[in-house]
């Protein structure tokens, strides 16, 4: 029985992180429609910024968002004006096709600049564990689930208080409206694929500091966050990070409780049956 | 006129087979050449039967080696224990593709899972079959399972070269080629070609959106799964990572920038991105690993934002061009989506 609680509560620490990543999938998609299948490589992109900023200048792991945050943020934004702002009116499916290039080049470069084997920084501040009662929890962890927890309520007071933030979900809810009053639907959409792919800075040097990086890792990250997504629904913040505790202990459990192998198994097909049966997800306004 | 027009269709049609049918000749004995127009073949099959459902239907299905991979373990699997043929094999693989298809595609439609979440749902399909292969050890297991080696035998399909397998596929492009053909002008091809428009306006006007759209998908399901028998032949195993997701993702890839719904465009985007990849790896890649992916995604991208009807607009254009210097009217009809 300890076991499995252990794994849950292990699960559920991680998933924090995904929440963390699928904010920043869910504001692109959420308020310009953007099928973003980059976005797991974004992660990919980050967490090897984040390699090569610690191991460059023996930066700590957990400091190092402090430089990628506003690369990511540039890169974001530069990524839209150039790529998406075109397709905008096109097809969906030619945007799959330019995210789906920009995937492919992301992964590319990863290869061509840091080779095919995985990459980890040495050490982090943030290591050891603690027990509480007969579980245990590793700092890396539990300070990365503390962060994530707070930059999604940071990101949630910044839409709900600040006006660009509201722009942004104006520009959500209902673009002609938001455009009558005001608001430029460019730059509100280069905003929030700057901001979703900043956020994905911050996941990437937490997970640095217990993870190793990969150039085929932008895949997973990118299934989980549209399966966490699939599972909240748009415009719920706080069902966004229920559901990604949820994939988080699903994916735990069935390591620790069927087989290592089977973690991608349940999230897929949590995925699937997530859309089956609640197309809208458990939170979801539309 | 329209005559005239069928006639020159079919020349070019004539001389393009032609040139398939003389390729192997052309380029002699290079066992290294012939691999990759194999692969260019390869994925001009799977891109065209792609477009039944992607193109038409409108539907992007990023599953494709999916049925692939239920194709080739099937008859893989058969060839292996009980050595049945795989002429049997492609037949029941192609049904096993079929009836996964449909297991998949009943509750998907019925649900109204569409665009953006019906890809995504397909991709995931890939990662589940592979992890459940994998996981599977009586069929799949980590390590792969080979077939029998035969320097030449039809009965199991195994070649010591890869000319056969050439010709078999472009056999099997000529025949997904005319299943496109004949569905564009038959009843379903139209209602499908509306729900790729506009899917709640069709379904307005009384198409029966999931019925047409689980159709479509059996037609794409059975001919992947039976190129799957190929497939495993042709590389003499089978391994759980036949199901990769980055394959299948290409398949559709080259379906939109070959231009949507176009019967050839596929297979145009298909001879052009899969020689141009496999002649930059060629050339490339003993030096830098990757830069030939890096230098294809952005052939991909600079097409998807500046030529989204695709490449073979180029050629439907360029061939207008022609048929109305040939023909001195200028009245010609201008490209439409129905194809050349």
């Amino acid at each position: 029985m300890d076991i499995v609680v252990q794994s849950i509560l292990n699960g559920a620490l991680m998933g924090c992180v995904y929440a963390l990543i699928t904010l920043g999938l869910s504001l692109i998609f959420g308020v310009m429609n953007v099928v973003n299948f980059a976005h797991g490589d974004f992660v990919m992109l980050s967490m090897y910024f984040s390699f090569l900023i610690g191991s460059t200048w023996g930066v700590d792991a957990v400091f190092t968002p402090a430089i990628t945050l506003p690369l990511l943020f540039i890169f974001g934004i530069a990524a839209y004006y150039l790529l998406i702002d075109g397709t905008l009116r096109q097809k969906y499916v030619t945007q799959i096709a330019v995210t789906v290039g920009l995937m492919t080049l992301l992964r590319a470069i990863a290869q061509l600049v840091w080779k095919a084997q995985p990459r980890a920084l040495p050490y982090s501040v943030i290591q050891g564990s603690f027990h509480i009662g007969a579980y245990n929890f590793m700092f890396s962890r539990l300070i990365s689930a503390a962060v994530s927890i707070v930059v999604i309520g940071g990101v949630s007071l910044f839409l709900s208080k600040t006006w660009p933030g509201r722009a942004i979900r104006a520009a959500s809810d209902d673009l002609d409206a938001a455009s009558l009053m005001g608001v430029s639907y460019r730059s509100i959409y280069a905003l929030a694929f700057g901001l979703g792919s900043a956020l994905t800075a911050i996941a990437g040097g937490l997970l640095m500091t217990f993870q190793q990086v990969d150039p085929t890792m932008g895949l997973r990250f990118g299934l989980l966050s549209w399966c966490v997504l699939a599972l909240a629904g748009l415009g719920s913040i706080p069902g966004l990070l229920i559901s990604g505790l949820i994939v988080g202990a699903a994916e735990s459990i069935s390591m620790t409780l069927w087989d290592p192998r089977a973690r991608s198994l349940v999230v897929y097909l949590i995925f699937i049956l997530a859309l089956w049966i609640r197309p809208r997800g458990l939170f979801g306004r539309k | 006129m329209s005559n005239r027009w069928k006639a020159i269709n079919r020349a070019l049609l004539g001389v393009a087979l032609t040139v398939a049918l003389a390729v192997p000749l052309l380029i002699g004995s290079n066992q290294y050449n012939l691999v990759l127009v194999t692969t260019v073949l390869l994925y001009a099959v799977l891109a065209t039967a792609w477009n039944i459902i992607g193109g038409m239907a409108g539907q992007l299905d990023l599953a494709a080696f999916a049925y692939l991979g239920l194709g080739a373990f099937t008859s893989g699997t058969l060839l292996i224990r009980w050595n049945i043929s795989p002429w049997l094999g492609m037949i029941l693989g192609g049904l096993v593709a079929t009836g996964f298809a449909v297991l998949v595609g009943f509750p998907l439609f019925r649900f109204r899972v569409r665009e953006v979440w019906y890809a995504l749902t397909s991709a995931a399909l890939v990662e589940v079959l592979k992890v459940a292969f994998v996981m599977w050890e009586e069929v799949g297991g980590p390590v792969e399972r080979y077939l029998p080696y035969y320097d030449f035998s039809l009965y199991h399909l195994r070649f010591g070269t890869y000319l056969p397998y050439y010709y078999i596929l472009l056999a099997f492009l000529v025949v997904a080629v005319l299943v496109n053909r004949h569905l564009s002008r038959t009843r379903l091809g139209f209602y499908l070609r509306a729900l790729g428009e506009d899917e709640d306006a069709a379904e307005v006007l009384g198409v029966d959106a999931r019925t047409c759209k689980l159709k479509a998908l059996m037609i794409y399901a059975f001919i992947v799964g039976v190129v799957g028998a190929i497939y495993s032949c042709m590389y003499g195993f089978i391994h759980p990572n036949f199901f990769s997701s980055p394959a299948s993702t290409e398949v559709a890839i080259l379906g939109i920038v070959g231009g949507m719904g176009i019967t050839y465009g596929p297979l145009v985007a298909a001879i052009f991105l899969v020689s141009m990849r496999e002649f930059l790896r060629a050339n490339l890649g003993g030096h830098l690993e990757s830069l030939y992916l890096a230098i294809y995604a952005v052939v991909l991208i600079v097409i998807a934002l500046f030529r989204p009807q695709g490449i073979a607009t180029f050629l439907q254009d360029g061939y207008h061009w022609v048929i109305s210097k040939v023909t001195r009217s200028d009245h010609v009809v201008k490209a439409d989506s129905t194809g050349v």
